[in-house]
């Protein structure tokens, strides 16, 4: 039994309920299949620069073979001076992300102090680690912080990396091609703008689950540059107009009412005009 | 990052791999008759999982003069099925000193996709013709051989999305008010340009370019359309 | 001719030294023992009509069948061994059952009469498992139809060898039916014409006196292309119209 009741509904206290998991368990083992979560097929990517870290992503996001979303937004807020890109289940990564910023904020105000990569880092990973892979979560993490520029790859069993330059999702491979191909230590800003649009365009066009737009995220030591819609190689060129005449749709009955008869009409007085 | 080993990979020595001869490469198909034309078009794009194999891969084949079959599924099979329809055209001009008609064609396929019942060609084909008396047709079918003459069909991965489109604009499927207007060559092609276009924006399979053919009592003639890349 | 007799006539597969192939002209010579089948296609339709040899007032004659139905628009006449003409009109009507099954369209006369010859130039063939044919056919048959390009009539001989006609004659009586043919025959012919023309050129070469009995007529027209044997008061009918 549910204990998501009428009146302890109000006194949730956040974090995942797992009232269900044993009758869902039993209910595969009838047959019945659960809903399939929204995935972000996606190519997002990290490079760092000479005074910063660059992030990219795609935007497009997938049910199965359908494109759900031409245009989602995978570069996620997690401090103002960090980042993070998210590929797999979209509520996964959505919410992780927004977790674990909150956190960050309240760690902020205890601290008085700027939130450090590491530390989204570690907490990214605990709670990945924590749900044994449940929580699809892959993350593409950059920030510069007081020791200087980070960018780490987390993956959704709780595992990290920490590199000068990353890619991940299902167009990881594509992109990384082009990344071993042309990146550099210490490119200027321009540089690596350029290598990681060239690195996520090569997920959209090379990788069916990535798609439509590139997002850019530049975050130096004392700025974030957001570039939502970077580039938007992917307009529609062709569209027909369709003229459905009134009438066309078929109706099972109709009723018609005078509304007139129910109103109540005020005239207005002739002393409100202004005018002349 | 994760070094994966399987529980059977683990535990037993040999593993049989299954056999899965079926594979779906994806890309849309559809087929308009009208009057005295008939289109017939397919995407370009070939690809499995989430990888493009190729962007200019035809599912257009033309069979006759007036006739061109389009077919979604799985490139061997429909290619290998083109070889074969192929080869019984030209045996049978050689033997009746004629072009075999769309309507023979459309039932010599039928034959040929039933023989096949029990171990079918992954394919999902329309045939699109003039007909003996001049008309456009089209006949849709299953993958094992049923098969009618449809007012308008699409196969493929984006089949659903675009049949219910054409079903209303073309056969005027659900209207009270039907145009007594008959659909001409041009509305037909802007449809099918359109619905293609639109597959192309939903559909991750559709993509790339679409090849129209448009067959007329003068011939066939071929269009290409750029979708997108993505 | 027997002089000429030698070794040679012996296989159907081999060629004389003068290269002849006895065996398939001895079967055409005995299409000239057949009794006379006549068929005219003209502008409407096409007729076929033959002789009944009732060598005995005991004999049904309806038991005789020389001309009989390939396909709903292909009919055909014999002269010569009937019984080969069934073998062969059997496999006709296999050929067209078939064509129909895989192209949902009536076949070809044409196409028709070729499946046939090449059943009748299978003599001579033997593999391992299955016994060849041991010798030719030895009949002559004469197709009529209807298809996609108008009436049709074709004659084929034991050779496997078929021609296109506008009128022919087989069988005992061909010669001089093919004379009267060559002087009566015009293109602009009618179907009743031609009914007329086919049961006089009979009437003149038959050694019995024609009636509705010993002659049969079947006919395929444009209007109705469906192969049919006329019966025994429609056959009457035209006996009627005959010269004297």
């Amino acid at each position: 039994m549910s204990n998501l009741n009428e009146e302890n509904y109000e006194e949730e206290r956040g974090g995942f309920v797992f009232d269900n998991v044993t009758r869902n368990m039993f209910m595969e083992t009838k047959g019945y299949q659960a809903p399939i979560a929204m995935k972000t097929g996606t190519t997002i990517a990290g490079v760092i620069f000479k005074g910063g870290v660059v992030l990219g992503a795609d935007t497009r996001a997938t049910n199965g073979p359908i494109v759900a979303d031409k245009n989602c937004s995978k570069i996620h807020f997690i401090a103002p001076n960090v980042y993070c890109c998210g590929a797999g289940t979209a509520a996964d990564t959505e919410n992780s992300t927004a977790l674990i910023s909150s956190k960050l904020a309240l760690h902020r105000y205890s601290t008085g102090r700027q939130t450090r990569v590491v530390t989204a880092m570690t907490l990214l990973k605990r709670m990945l680690f924590k749900y044994q892979g449940h929580v699809s979560a892959a993350l593409v993490l950059g920030g510069v912080d007081l020791d200087g520029s980070h960018l780490y790859t987390i993956y959704p069993h709780g595992s990290t990396d920490k590199l000068p330059f990353v890619t991940m999702g299902s167009g990881s491979l594509a992109a990384m091609a082009i990344f071993e191909e042309r990146f550099k230590d210490d490119m200027s800003e321009e540089e690596a703008k350029s290598l990681v649009h060239a690195g996520i365009s090569a997920g959209i066009f090379n990788d069916l689950g990535s798609g439509s737009n590139v997002d850019l995220c530049v975050i130096r030591k004392d700025s974030v540059e957001y570039l939502r819609g970077y580039d938007q190689p992917n307009e529609r060129n062709y569209r027909t107009s369709y003229v459905i005449p009134r009438g066309t749709t078929a109706t099972l009955s109709s009723t018609e009412e005078v509304l007139s008869k129910q109103l109540i009409i005020n005239e207005l007085d002739d002393r409100m005009e202004v005018a002349p | 990052m994760t070094t994966h080993i399987s529980p059977q990979m683990a535990s037993s020595g040999t593993q049989h791999g299954k056999f899965e001869p079926y594979v779906n490469n994806g890309g849309t198909t559809l087929a308009i008759p009208g009057k005295d034309f008939v289109i017939a078009a397919g995407d370009t794009r070939l690809s499995t999982g989430y990888s493009i194999h190729t962007r200019q891969s035809s599912k257009v084949f033309q069979l006759t003069d007036k006739c061109v079959i389009v077919t979604a599924g799985m490139q061997s099979d429909a290619s290998t099925l083109h070889k074969t329809m192929h080869a019984r055209l030209v045996h049978y001009e050689h033997a009746h000193g004629k072009q075999m008609s769309t309507e023979a064609i459309g039932q010599m396929l039928s034959n040929m996709l039933y023989g096949r019942r029990f171990f079918p060609y992954y394919t999902f084909n329309l045939v699109a013709g003039i007909d003996s008396k001049g008309q456009g047709v089209v006949y849709g079918y299953d993958a094992i051989g049923s098969y009618q003459s449809v007012e308008v069909g699409a196969m493929g991965t984006g089949q659903s999305l675009i049949q219910p489109l054409l079903d209303n604009q073309v056969a005027y499927k659900n209207h009270q008010l039907v145009p007594s207007k008959e659909l001409d060559l041009e509305r037909a092609l802007s449809l099918v340009k359109d619905s293609f276009t639109s597959a192309g924006e939903r559909d991750i399979y559709t993509g790339d370019s679409v090849e129209i053919a448009i067959i007329t009592q003068e011939g066939i003639k071929y269009e290409t359309l750029q979708l997108k890349q993505d | 001719m027997f002089l000429m007799r030698s070794e040679y006539d012996r296989g159907v597969n081999t060629f004389s030294p003068e290269g002849r192939l006895f065996q398939v002209e001895y079967a055409i010579e005995a299409i000239k023992l057949g009794s006379t089948a006549v068929g005219i296609q003209s502008r409407d339709g096409v007729v076929l009509a033959v002789e009944k040899r009732l060598t005995s007032v005991l004999l049904e004659p309806s038991s005789i069948e020389k001309i009989m139905e390939i396909d709903t628009h292909i009919g055909c006449a014999m002269s010569g061994l009937t019984a080969d003409a069934r073998t062969m009109i059997e496999h006709a009507r296999v050929e067209t059952q078939n064509y129909t099954f895989t192209y949902n369209e009536p076949m070809l006369v044409e196409s028709c009469t070729q499946s046939i010859c090449d059943l009748a130039l299978r003599f001579g063939e033997s593999d391992k498992e299955e016994r060849g044919m041991s010798r030719p056919f030895g009949v002559a048959l004469l197709v009529a139809g209807i298809d996609e390009y108008g009436p049709a009539l074709y004659h084929t001989d034991p050779s496997g060898t078929f021609v296109r006609y506008e009128a022919k004659a087989i069988g005992a009586g061909s010669e001089g039916a093919q004379t009267t043919l060559q002087e009566e025959y015009h293109k602009s012919m009618s179907l009743q014409e031609a009914e007329v023309l086919s049961l006089q050129i009979l009437k003149a070469v038959m050694e019995e006196k024609i009636n509705s009995t010993n002659v049969e007529i079947a006919s395929i027209t444009v209007a109705n292309p469906k192969f049919r044997v006329y019966n025994k008061e429609e056959v009457q009918a035209i006996i009627d119209q005959l010269k004297a």
